[in-house]
């Protein structure tokens, strides 16, 4: 007489198991609540002061969006403990079996190491759901006070911290099930997420193809879609990653196979992930869900500069460091190159940092070349950037549409009951089912 | 004859753990593997259950090679020193094994009772002493399904009274028709309880047969003892 239930669903329920008594699992899920609160509390308390509490003057426009003055800072807890704490669930509950010997009892099943790393992972990522729950009775919080939630924008920025969460977990159980040891293991994740943050500096200094490739770190990522951005390729390199990182998992994971065949294997799903990345940044489809449509230039300009079917180049005299350089990118050209698939940018300087390069004639310039016409702008707003480009097209600039500006959502209120939930209920919460749960089911 | 093991070797770096390993193993026969310490019992068994990837040699059975994902259907083995899934409970451990490895459920009571696990049922299998520990691993073994069961070191952290007992459970299941492969290092043991003996010495048979067929290839006295001595 066999088991009803299907080998699968048993993996699942031991892999559920193996993540209620790790410990590992449950100090997340303590430290998540405090990080939430702190974040939380002062994200609320300064909104409220740039709406206008304790007399300050009311203020308008993005600076009211709750996705950019409540959520993204509410939600960066959630980063933080991604990068710190869920290596380590993951890395427990990848080489616990191979720690325990119980890899050599269940690899004899026939089951799939692919089909048993990805039973991980679903764990893994319901036990991230439950985390969320800290940021998701934040949003129940804000609603509470009067609060204004847009769901577009919440959903993005739940599904960029999954994807950091899924990024997380890709790279620990590639290492864990590389490595023999779990503190090897986790050394390694965390110089992969090190050597993450080394490559975003040194995109920040050297601009070029290491600052195109800076934009795919998981921080990159999670900026994103914390300002309500969702990329298409962003979003699909994240998943090849994570698939890749499963993959190579899965091929560590499998025993019975000798080092050289486990190193083609590895070799090819690299090769294949790099391909796949590669052929992912040709695609330039985005959506911004922000309800202040904060990644993108007003409807109106935007139907007009669609209308603009020529190449249009831009040259712009900036150093890298310049931060004029960073209001171009971010004010104009990240929303331009949203509309204008055909946008070809290149920056000119002759120094990273641009300061000994003020005096030089053309430095700060921005040329504009679209059908053969060309023209200058030093002008690094959307703005001045829209002109230049409809006096070079010879496009009327479209009428200012006062309605469909945002006008933000002001709040004026204190983060009331916050400290007690966060700081006194969930970890009381956490402790007890902690305790409870750990007790049920050994 | 279940299967036969032909020509099966493996090296670590310089070092020939199993060099053209060959023997048979008998439907419904207690063969014993037997060998000092460091002979590469765990490492042969390991290559014979696909745990350990093997560089050369075959399996055969029915006069077919069988590959190592049909090896699955054929055998299951049970290492030594093992403490799988440290946090969970014995009972679920069992459970387990019925479910995920399609282990037979109609057998559960019974290797329960006949390894004495009732009261360790509860209790979680790394807090296990090493002797309660290794009756899990035999209870594991014991429910899977496969013909063969191979149990590196069966009576290892057992006391005479526990090696007694589970030497009998063991012999049930044999007399109902499962194979049992035993690598066994002490040799009064196994001269007890095994019908046939492979003899393993730096990764080489030495011999292969019952008692009296091995004292006839060594020149030996008819004991186990004897023959080892001689034969390794």
């Amino acid at each position: 007489m066999r088991s009803p239930r299907s080998p699968f669903l048993w993996l699942i329920d031991k892999e559920c198991r193996e993540l209620l008594v790790s410990r590992a699992w449950w100090v997340l899920l303590l430290g998540m609540g405090p990080l939430v609160g702190l974040s939380f509390i002062g994200a609320v308390r300064t909104y409220a002061e740039v709406s206008g509490l304790n007399g300050t003057s009311g203020g308008v426009g993005e600076a009211l969006s709750p996705l950019i003055g409540v959520w993204a800072p509410t939600f960066s807890a959630c980063e933080l403990v991604a990068v710190f704490l869920l290596p380590f669930v993951a890395i427990r509950l990848v080489s616990g079996d191979r720690q325990s010997g119980a890899l050599k009892l269940e690899s004899q099943q026939g089951m799939s190491p692919l089909v048993r790393i990805a039973a991980k992972s679903l764990v893994l990522m319901g036990g991230w759901l439950v985390a969320m729950l800290v940021p998701f009775s934040a949003i129940l919080l804000w609603i509470s006070y009067g609060g204004s939630a847009y769901p577009p924008e919440l959903v993005t920025l739940t599904a960029g911290h999954l994807l950091n969460a899924g990024l997380t977990i890709g790279l620990a159980a590639a290492m864990a099930s590389v490595t023999e040891h779990p503190s090897t293991a986790a050394i390694l994740t965390l110089s992969v997420t090190v050597g993450t943050w080394i490559l975003s500096f040194i995109g920040a200094v050297q601009g070029g193809w290491w600052e195109r490739a800076a934009g795919y770190t998981p921080a990159a990522l999670v900026a994103e879609f914390q300002h309500g951005l969702a990329r298409l390729d962003t979003v699909l390199i994240a998943m090849v990653l994570i698939l890749a990182g499963l993959g190579l998992s899965a091929v560590w994971m499998g025993l019975g196979t000798d080092v050289k065949q486990r190193v083609y294997r590895s070799a090819s799903v690299v090769l294949l992930a790099a391909g796949s990345i590669f052929a992912c940044t040709f695609l330039n489809a985005s959506w911004d869900t922000s309800e202040s449509r904060g990644n993108s230039f007003p409807e109106t300009d935007e139907r007009a500069l669609r209308q603009i079917h020529g190449p249009l180049r831009i040259t712009a005299h900036l150093a890298q460091e310049d931060p004029r350089r960073a209001d171009l990118e971010s004010r104009a050209l990240s929303k331009l190159r949203r509309v204008m698939p055909n946008l070809q940018v290149r920056y000119v300087s002759a120094t990273s940092i641009g300061l000994f390069e003020q005096t030089n004639a053309g430095y700060g310039e921005i040329w504009y070349e679209l059908g053969g016409r060309r023209t200058m702008s030093r002008a690094t707003t959307a703005e001045g950037v829209l002109e230049s480009i409809y006096s070079l097209a010879g496009v009327k600039p479209p009428a200012e549409d006062d309605e469909a500006v945002f006008r933000g959502h002001p709040l004026a209120r204190p983060a009331k009951g916050a400290g007690t939930l966060f700081y006194g209920v969930w970890p009381g919460l956490t402790l007890a089912s902690g305790l409870l749960v750990r007790r049920r089911f050994k | 004859m279940l299967f036969e093991v032909k020509g099966l070797s493996k090296r670590f770096g310089r070092i020939a753990a199993l060099a053209d390993v060959g023997f048979q193993v008998r439907a419904g026969e207690v063969l014993g593997l037997i060998g000092p310490n460091g002979a590469g019992k765990s490492t042969l068994f390991e290559c014979l259950a696909g745990v350990l990837p093997s560089d050369g040699g075959a399996m055969h059975a029915g006069g077919r090679i069988v590959d190592v994902r049909a090896r699955r259907s054929l055998l299951f083995y049970v290492p030594d020193g093992i403490a799988p899934w440290p946090e969970q409970p014995v009972r679920w451990a069992l459970d387990f094994t019925i479910g995920f490895l399609g282990g037979r459920a109609e057998l559960r009571e019974e290797v329960v009772e006949q390894l004495d696990l009732g009261e360790l049922l509860r209790q979680p299998v790394g807090t296990l002493s090493k002797g309660q520990r290794k009756r899990v691993l035999l209870g594991i073994g014991l429910l899977t399904s496969q013909p063969a069961l191979l149990i590196d070191e069966p009576f290892e952290g057992l006391d005479l009274r526990q090696a007694r007992d589970i030497a009998a459970a063991l012999r049930v299941h044999a007399a109902r028709g499962r194979t049992l492969f035993l690598s066994i290092h002490q040799i009064s043991d196994a001269a007890r309880f095994c019908d046939r003996f492979v003899l393993l010495s730096n990764g080489r048979v030495c011999g292969e047969g019952t008692v009296s067929e091995l004292a006839g290839l060594s020149g030996a006295e008819p004991n186990l003892e004897e023959v080892f001595l001689a034969l390794t």
